[in-house]
């Protein structure tokens, strides 16, 4: 291995603790979510807050885990492109109800 | 992260324009993978949902979180060998890095046995593609569809670990193919971090 | 420096015959296998709507030798109303995925996107045979269910549910036809997949000294435009289509409702949802219209500008243009559904950003005619189809300020308004834009010029018989003919039929002016005159190699860029243009940054 994996590696090699804090928040995220399922509230609610939590978790994996947070002209590039389309396909929602309740929203 | 992954390509690094983003080839093109297959597990838990949403009588069949809890323990745990893993061989710690690929490949496979351990279980309570005792046929189809994909993901992701490990260890891959590698396995673990409270923890009976 | 990579781009000049033209490598010859695969698609394709529309105009007209294509569809020669539909299907499909599709995007992205990068290949060679072979199984796949069980799948290139998902008991075709159909998209969405990747690190990391992102020629811009639309809409359809399967093969519903009664029969699906299907396939399916055509606004973009000897009047608002259609086209989906009991508050929410994406367009329009007008265009071949692409474009865009609208929509929607509407701004709008491009770049694939003569013919007999088969459908719209009906029995539909024979004769005439192209394409290919290598005097990059490129597109030595790509007419050259790699220093260039 030659000249290969030197330029920018060197300030990687320090962030071994970090990786271990980030490792930590996730679990406690991941208990989090555990933690929600028992709680004693409306699906749509337990919904909301689980996806709530997951979005964090999803966002320090991408952050740390895959050093997006080192490459900030990347993490635009993935975030606006990933976000635009995944949110491109929640119109589809109020149909879901509306087969449900028979009006527009949920009743 | 280096122009090396041009320089190899043909023509000096001299001959390019600094590669967009400064990402070279490979890992935009894992990104981009990423990214798409973000779209497809996005695609298949909207169809869950916007089923879950209009099925009145949707089943929970779950009584018992050990088994998911343990798999999220380990496929997190694995996430983080596979970091270990990567900035090993970026300090050039082949032997390590090696070993901590490896390990991370034998968490997928001990997260893989207790996923189709639980689907045994389910399999052995009735629960098929097309029928199950709790209710709605489509909760079984839903199950299985999208565990199943993850499931796919994750065991195309032992195959990839192995196979660049190995080539890894041989001299023939860079700690950058390990990296590249990594995110993947990362991602599988992130959807996963949707797909737990998603499909399991929403559907567990109270 | 690096002995090994599983993905170094540099490949030696292939010797055998099957590496040279079978399974090669070389990104060129990729472009040309689609072109071809396109070329063998939309001859299928144009006889499928030669057959349709000749039952259309006479309905009990026996077509000779029909019934080799299928006994039971064609008894005596004659279509029954469920093999008309089998057909139109098969059309749809075989144009939107194997020829808009494959020709403007991944055809000439192929050969041209790596070159006017400045690069060697694509980053992923192996990626970039696989996906054309893919693709090319895909085909034979669709294509193989004429001849097995009842034929091929009749639900429209959309299969909505329930009519694709409940099986065999909906009609021929309904059983192995759709599972057939659904396995080609999936295969052809892998395919695509591996396309869009090697398109995008291209312009992203392939791209040559001095050439920044904003000197890549607008062709380049729209290709990579299109394989970033490309990239997540065929990963969404690819589940869609596996699920569908599964409602097939493995007893699911996730498409049928409960207690479907179909011919008499109470079906064992339960649970699931008709709309699902179409928001799944409509998110796939908008942004496809969109990789049909953006690829056509680049390319004509390219050609104008080389004609006119001048820029157009903003390079970046072209661009941002298309990224904006880029990202609106996920937002707009919904427009296809206004009449499916959507709900009325989403109708409402997608109604407006179709209005929207319509400024995009109409700005590329604008700066397009605001270009040409007072410019010295150079009129050939491939400038006319250009101009024809843009008057399609108009036309058929009109259209769409109507269908946006829901209160409007709901009296157009499934009548031939919208099929005239899709026809000339999406399909036939693309096609002349690979023509225009066929005419552009031929000589730069092939090392020889098209006749010229012959081109200007197939133009003009071309463009008037588009505008007299589409036109009139607009009419038929209006009046209240509903699309995919076999045969018009109704009343108000009878008076209609002189218009459908007219279209009827100006599709068959049109359909024939085509095999003048073909002959023209061929016959140049052989025996046309040797081109020069740089035939039209443009400025980027694929103009400064040698015609045909090299293996490694630019010989020996890799091109360094100094100018933005479109240098016509500028004060003080010493020429009427400036190419991309002349270290010419420039005092008045437009656009120099």
């Amino acid at each position: 291995m030659t000249t290969a994996m030197t330029t920018d590696e060197a300030h990687k090699n320090t962030g071994m603790g970090k990786d271990l804090v980030v490792y930590l928040c996730m679990l406690a995220l991941a208990a989090i979510q555990f933690v929600i399922a028992y709680q004693d509230i409306s699906a749509s609610q337990m919904f909301g807050r689980m996806l709530s939590v997951a979005v964090v978790e999803a966002g320090l994996a991408l952050l740390f885990f895959m050093h997006l947070s080192e490459n900030r002209g990347l993490m635009w590039f993935v975030l606006i492109f990933t976000v635009s389309v995944v949110l491109g396909m929640q119109y589809g929602w109020t149909d879901s109800f509306r087969i449900l309740g028979g009006v527009p929203w949920a009743k | 992260m280096s122009q090396a992954d041009l320089t190899m390509q043909g023509h000096s690094t001299a001959a390019m324009a600094e590669p967009t983003f400064s990402v070279p080839a490979k890992k935009m093109a894992m990104w981009l993978f990423i990214i798409a297959d973000t779209a497809t597990f996005a695609g298949c838990l909207v169809a869950y949902g916007f089923i879950r949403n209009s099925t009145p009588d949707w089943p929970r069949p779950f009584h018992s979180i050990t088994n998911v809890a343990l798999m999220t323990l380990i496929l997190l745990t694995s996430s983080l060998t596979m970091l270990i893993g990567v900035r090993s061989a970026q300090k050039g710690d082949k032997a390590g890095a090696f070993r901590w690929t490896m390990i991370t490949a034998v968490a997928g496979i001990l997260f893989a046995i207790l996923h189709i351990r639980e689907w045994m279980g389910m399999i052995g309570e009735g629960a098929t593609l097309f029928h199950n005792p709790w209710g709605t046929p489509l909760f079984g189809s839903l199950f299985f569809s999208i565990t199943g994909l993850h499931l796919l993901h994750v065991t195309g992701g032992v195959i990839a670990l192995v196979a660049v490990g190995l080539r890894y260890k041989a001299g023939r891959y860079r700690a950058d193919d390990l990296e590249i590698t990594g995110l993947y396995w990362h991602f599988v673990d992130l959807v996963w971090m949707f797909v737990v409270p998603l499909v399991y923890l929403l559907n567990l009976a109270h | 420096m690096h002995d090994t990579s599983a993905h170094a781009v540099h490949h030696g000049v292939p010797t055998s015959f099957i590496r040279k033209h079978v399974f090669s490598l070389d990104h060129k010859v990729i472009g040309k296998q689609y072109y071809a695969l396109a070329l063998v698609a939309v001859v299928v394709g144009m006889v499928l709507s030669w057959i349709m529309r000749i039952h259309l105009g006479w309905n009990n007209f026996a077509i000779p030798g029909l019934h080799l294509l299928s006994s039971t569809g064609a008894p005596g020669n004659v279509l029954t109303p469920e093999y008309y539909l089998q057909l139109m299907t098969m059309h749809g499909t075989i144009m939107v995925f194997f020829v808009l599709t494959t020709a403007p995007f991944a055809a000439f992205g192929n050969f041209f996107l790596p070159i006017q990068v400045g690069a060697e290949d694509m980053p992923f060679p192996h990626f970039n045979m696989m996906s054309f072979w893919i693709t090319f199984v895909a085909f034979l796949v669709l294509v193989s269910s004429f001849f097995v069980g009842d034929g091929p799948t009749l639900g429209g290139w959309t299969q909505y549910a329930p009519l694709s998902a409940v099986g065999a008991v909906a009609g021929p075709g309904q059983g192995l036809g759709v599972v057939l159909w659904a396995s080609s998209i999936g295969i052809f969405c892998i395919g695509q997949l591996l396309g869009a990747l090697n398109f995008i690190t291209t312009t992203l990391d392939m791209r040559t000294k001095g050439m920044s992102l904003m000197r890549l020629p607008l062709s380049a811009w729209a290709w990579f435009i299109t394989s970033i639309m490309g990239l997540t809409a065929f990963a969404v359809l690819m589940p869609a289509c596996i699920l569908l399967i599964l409602d097939h093969v493995a007893g699911t519903s996730f498409f049928v409702a409960s207690n479907l009664v179909i011919n008499d029969q109470v079906l064992p699906h339960s649970g699931g949802s008709t709309l699902l299907w179409q928001h799944l396939f409509w998110f796939f399916g908008h942004p496809e219209v969109y990789i049909a055509i953006v690829p056509g606004l680049g390319i004509v973009s390219h050609v104008l500008i080389t004609n006119m000897r001048r820029p157009l009047l903003s390079h970046r608002v072209i661009i941002y243009s298309m990224g904006s259609l880029a990202v609106l086209s996920y937002m707009v989906y919904g427009h296809h559904m206004f009449v499916s009991g959507m709900n009325p508050y989403s109708s409402l929410a997608f109604s407006f950003p179709t209005l929207v994406i319509t400024i995009p367009s109409t700005i590329v329009v604008l700066i397009w005619l605001g270009s040409l007008y007072g410019s010295k265009l150079r009129i050939n071949t491939a400038s006319l189809f250009a101009l024809g692409f843009i008057s399609m474009f108009i036309s058929g865009g009109v259209s769409g300020f109507f269908l946006a609208q829901p209160s409007i929509d709901i009296m157009l929607h499934a009548t031939y308004f919208v099929v005239g509407h899709f026809h000339l701004v999406m399909a036939v709008a693309a096609i002349f834009g690979i023509f225009s491009g066929t005419y552009f770049w031929f000589p730069k694939m092939t090392g020889r010029m098209m006749n010229e003569t012959l081109g200007r013919i197939h133009f003009w007999l071309s463009f008037v018989g588009t505008y007299c088969i589409f036109m009139p459908f607009h009419y038929l719209g209006i009046a209240g003919n509903v699309r995919r009906y076999q045969a018009f029995t109704d009343d108000y539909l009878i008076p209609l039929i002189p218009v459908h024979k007219f279209i009827t004769i100006a599709a068959l005439l049109t359909g024939l002016a085509q095999f003048i192209f073909i002959y023209n394409l061929i016959h140049s290919r052989f025996k046309g005159a040797l081109a020069p290598d740089n035939p039209w005097e443009g400025t980027s990059l694929e103009w400064s190699t040698a015609t045909p490129p090299p293996h490694n597109n630019f010989g020996d030595k890799m091109p360094v860029v100094y100018h933005d790509p479109y240098q016509y007419s500028v004060e003080g050259a010493s020429t009427d243009y400036v190419m991309q790699t002349s270290p010419e220093q420039l005092k008045n260039a437009p656009d120099e940054k």
